[in-house]
């Protein structure tokens, strides 16, 4: 187990290098530069600005000095946002993206595994056909189309949450929260009423039946864990998923997460924040995919790694 | 088992936890931004954003009233000599910066010779260009200590000019003209540019945090000369690009004032919040820009002109846009005091008088319904331009027959190649002027501008525009500029749209607001009633 981890963790730095080289080139690749605006700058002033940020150098010494800026964990400076470094904006905004995503995550996990079993339990009857409506529906409707919904009815007519912005602080988190959570429940919901379905037909839990055990033990002891295993497959991409991808629930609740980073910084070509949010979160991409394989390995016994 | 339901618990926990992290909200005024700011760098910073908090917490030699009219600021009194080219300023006395120390005459000498050193590489520096020698500092061929502003003692400045300058008071209200902290200059190079979001500052506020993203949050400056006229003590910023959750927040009550609307509501602003909703015009310019280096419109002026009648002004306004603009004709917006507008030939008739003519240019142009103009029209990305751009090609196809082929491209793809000039043909133009004179509108156009996206050359209009620059009669100045830009749109190297309008909701509460064109709205004059 310990080699195996070991030898995973290995593999990620030539793949994180890989996903370095590949989106440094490509967003050089990209017409236009950062200095480009609506105002054109003179082009002694242009040339100053290259200077400043070494734009002026051919590309692979420009490559290789940014390899050696990442190495001291320096993203460098922001070339949109000139006040600030890129770490200092991955920082300010990495708390807000994660607790965001790491609440929606809770959420929909404790729902979807919820609403799951009970469906698989009553499978065809009314419930079970009700809730995997709705779960349905909730892998259905995009996002941009619930949140909108949501701030107008709550926030504009009925004034219990605020429509956007960002406190510490439950209220500014419930709409968006929900606005994330609710495709991921509904995903999860349906896989493990699938998988439940299936475990609950498998011989083992006949036995358990066969011991005389109540039905609740037979799900708490002995179903539930092999059911949880493709839940926890798919909890990796869905939490780089819930943590990177809420790009469009930020902009729409104006919530200050790192999401927002990226979109502008790709639109602004400010190299330095693009590929600062790309290795940061190609970073943690890696790791929940290490994790999810180590829970993974614990939860069944089935797997062996060598 | 007992693990799993205390992981079930969590998000119980976590929201208790959260509960207690709920801050009650004070009387403060809270006001839509726009962008994020890029900068506040005072020589740094560009956009509009920018510039707005900037002016709440930094104040030049001169600054704003209510009204957008120059006042003075920091200055006590300008007296001008030397045929106007040479400025005594003397500062008002016993000044200090936010943290209490003096700011005195060497401050603005600091700050002005950092925005032209090629160093700082500040966007705005040609602003400075009249001052005696900043052109040659910002070019890298004079030392920096040449530069024409000095302080003759702690209370005075003296600034020698190449020119008179007939928008100098602007200039002195700009923010590439404030002062600078000696304090704030270390800072700065110690800790990149981070500096500057730290102050010292000199304005009626001072900024105390800043999360991009987020908020930026003033409160009054107690060292501010004239804190007793500043009425609130708290302001808060809110950055929010997008209109549609600008407008979300405003009607949830979260804000104050929006930087704008959703154009798309227009119509149902003016129905629903009729009391809220500010239109005003904006000291601003739309236009196509047309492509003078290459056929077809090379060389072609009847067919340009062709092109600039068949465009129905009104109906685009009023119902294509529908969002406020007004019909324009001119590259030079209304409302420049004594500057009269200028038309192009033909536009001065009803617009079926127009469309005949119209007709008739394009035939002399060698073109026909049966032979018509093949045209690329090229946009970035926005659902107005997109609207425009469908208007406009269908008028050009029903009153003339011209088969145009719209081009969207991404913002920087779009302003690359237009910079370029080599594959564009007709492209989507504006401006929004730095100042309230003409000049700055005009001089896009110059031959060597680099704003010169057209490519348009007359001797005739770059000698105009040369002898106005040197007219030191304010009444025969403008005389020449009305001539410049009456060469310019008879030689149709655009085609004006309309003029801009700046939008925006207030809430009722809010008082001491006051249109005007440069839309500058310092929160010092700002009140908001007690609920």
């Amino acid at each position: 187990m310990l080699n195996y981890s070991l030898r995973r963790l290995a593999w990620a730095f030539p793949t994180l290098l890989l996903l370095i080289t590949v989106a440094f080139f490509m967003i050089r690749v990209a017409p236009g530069g950062p200095f480009d605006s609506e105002k054109n700058l003179p082009p002694e002033i242009e040339q100053n600005l290259n200077a400043k940020y070494h734009l002026d150098e051919p590309l692979v010494q420009q490559y290789f000095r940014y390899l050696g800026q990442i190495l001291r964990f320096d993203f460098g400076p922001s070339f949109q946002y000139r006040d600030w470094t890129v770490n200092q904006l991955i920082a300010k905004g990495f708390p807000v993206s994660l607790s965001i995503g790491a609440l929606a995550m809770l959420l929909s996990f404790t729902l979807g595994i919820g609403i799951g079993t009970i469906a698989a339990l009553r499978q065809n009857s009314v419930l079970d056909h009700g809730l995997m409506g709705y779960a349905m529906l909730g892998i259905s409707i995009p996002n941009f189309v619930i949140a909108p919904l949501l701030i107008l009815v709550i926030s504009v007519y009925w004034g219990w949450l605020p429509s956007g912005g960002w406190e510490w602080n439950w209220r500014n988190m419930v709409l968006p929260v929900i606005t994330l959570a609710m495709p991921v429940t509904a995903y999860i919901a349906r896989l493990m009423r699938g998988s439940m379905i299936e475990v609950l037909h498998s011989d083992f839990i006949r036995t358990a039946r066969a011991k005389g055990l109540s039905e609740m033990t037979v799900i708490r002891r002995h179903a539930m864990k092999p059911a949880l295993l493709p839940v926890i497959s798919f909890m990796g991409p869905a939490l780089a998923g819930l943590i990177t991808g809420s790009v469009v629930i930020e902009k729409i609740f104006a919530i200050p997460g790192i999401g927002s980073f990226f979109v502008q910084g790709a639109m602004n070509r400010d190299y330095t924040l693009v590929m600062g949010v790309v290795i940061f979160y190609g970073a943690l991409i890696i790791l929940f995919n290490f994790l999810v394989d180590l829970i993974y390995a614990w939860l069944n016994p089935r797997v062996h790694y060598k | 088992m007992k693990k799993k339901f205390n992981l079930m618990r969590l998000p119980f926990l976590v929201i208790l936890l959260l509960l207690n992290f709920s801050v009650s909200a004070g009387e403060k005024l809270v006001r839509g931004l726009g962008p994020e700011p890029d900068s506040l760098d005072i020589h740094l910073a560009q956009g509009v954003s920018a510039l707005n908090v900037l002016r709440d917490i930094r104040e030049g030699l001169m600054t704003l009233s209510a009204a957008g009219q120059p006042v003075n600021g920091v200055a006590e009194s300008i007296d001008m000599q030397a045929d106007d080219r040479l400025a005594i300023v003397h500062l008002k006395q016993n000044l200090n910066w936010s943290d209490g120390s003096p700011l005195r005459a060497a401050d603005f000498v600091r700050g002005w010779q950092r925005a032209v050193a090629p160093t700082t590489a500040a966007a705005n520096a040609v602003l400075l260009d009249s001052v005696v020698n900043a052109k040659a500092i910002r070019l890298g061929t004079q030392a920096i200590d040449s530069l024409g502003i000095r302080a003759l003692d702690e209370y005075t400045l003296e600034i020698r000019l190449n020119r008179k300058l007939p928008w100098l008071n602007w200039l002195l209200a700009h923010p590439l003209t404030y002062p600078l902290a000696d304090s704030l200059t270390e800072k700065t190079e110690a800790v990149g540019n981070a500096g500057h979001r730290n102050g010292p500052f000199n304005g009626a506020y001072s900024l105390t945090s800043w999360t991009p993203n987020d908020r930026l949050v003033l409160i009054r400056n107690p060292h501010f000369h004239s804190r007793e006229s500043v009425a609130l003590e708290r302001i808060e910023y809110i950055p929010i690009p997008n209109p549609n959750t600008e407008l979300n927040r405003f009607r949830a009550g979260e804000l104050h004032m929006t930087e704008t609307i959703p154009p798309a509501r227009f119509n149902w602003l003016k129905e629903n919040y009729a009391d809220e909703l500010k239109v005003y015009p904006y000291l601003g310019t739309f236009f196509l820009g047309l492509n003078l280096r290459q056929p077809p419109l090379a060389g072609n002026t009847n067919l340009r002109r062709a092109l600039l009648l068949a465009i129905d002004r009104d109906k685009l306004t009023a119902l294509v846009l529908a969002a406020g603009e007004k019909p324009a004709f001119s590259l030079v917006p209304p409302g420049l005091g004594e500057y009269q507008q200028q038309y192009p030939g033909g536009a001065g008739q009803q617009q079926a008088a127009r469309e005949t003519t119209a007709v008739a240019l394009y035939r002399q142009a060698g073109y026909s319904k049966e032979n018509p103009l093949h045209l690329e029209l090229r946009i970035n990305s926005s659902s107005t331009h997109r609207r425009m751009a469908l208007a406009v090609s269908a008028m050009w196809k029903q009153n003339l027959g011209v088969v145009t082929r719209i081009v969207h491209e991404e913002w920087k793809v779009f302003v690359n190649n237009r910079n370029q000039a080599v594959i564009t043909e007709v492209f989507r133009g504006g401006w929004i002027g730095d100042f309230p004179d003409p000049v700055t509108f005009l001089s896009l156009f110059i031959s060597d501008n680099v704003q010169n996206w057209s490519g348009y050359e007359s001797l005739r209009f770059n000698n105009l525009m040369a002898l106005a620059e040197d007219q030191a009669n304010p009444k025969q100045r403008l005389q020449l500029l009305q001539q410049a830009e009456k060469q310019l749109l008879d030689d149709v190297p655009m085609i004006p749209l309309y003029y801009y309008v700046s939008r925006h909701l207030v809430d009722q509460r809010v008082s001491g607001y006051s249109d005007n064109t440069l839309d500058i709205h310092l929160s010092r004059y700002l009140d908001l009633e007690q609920r």
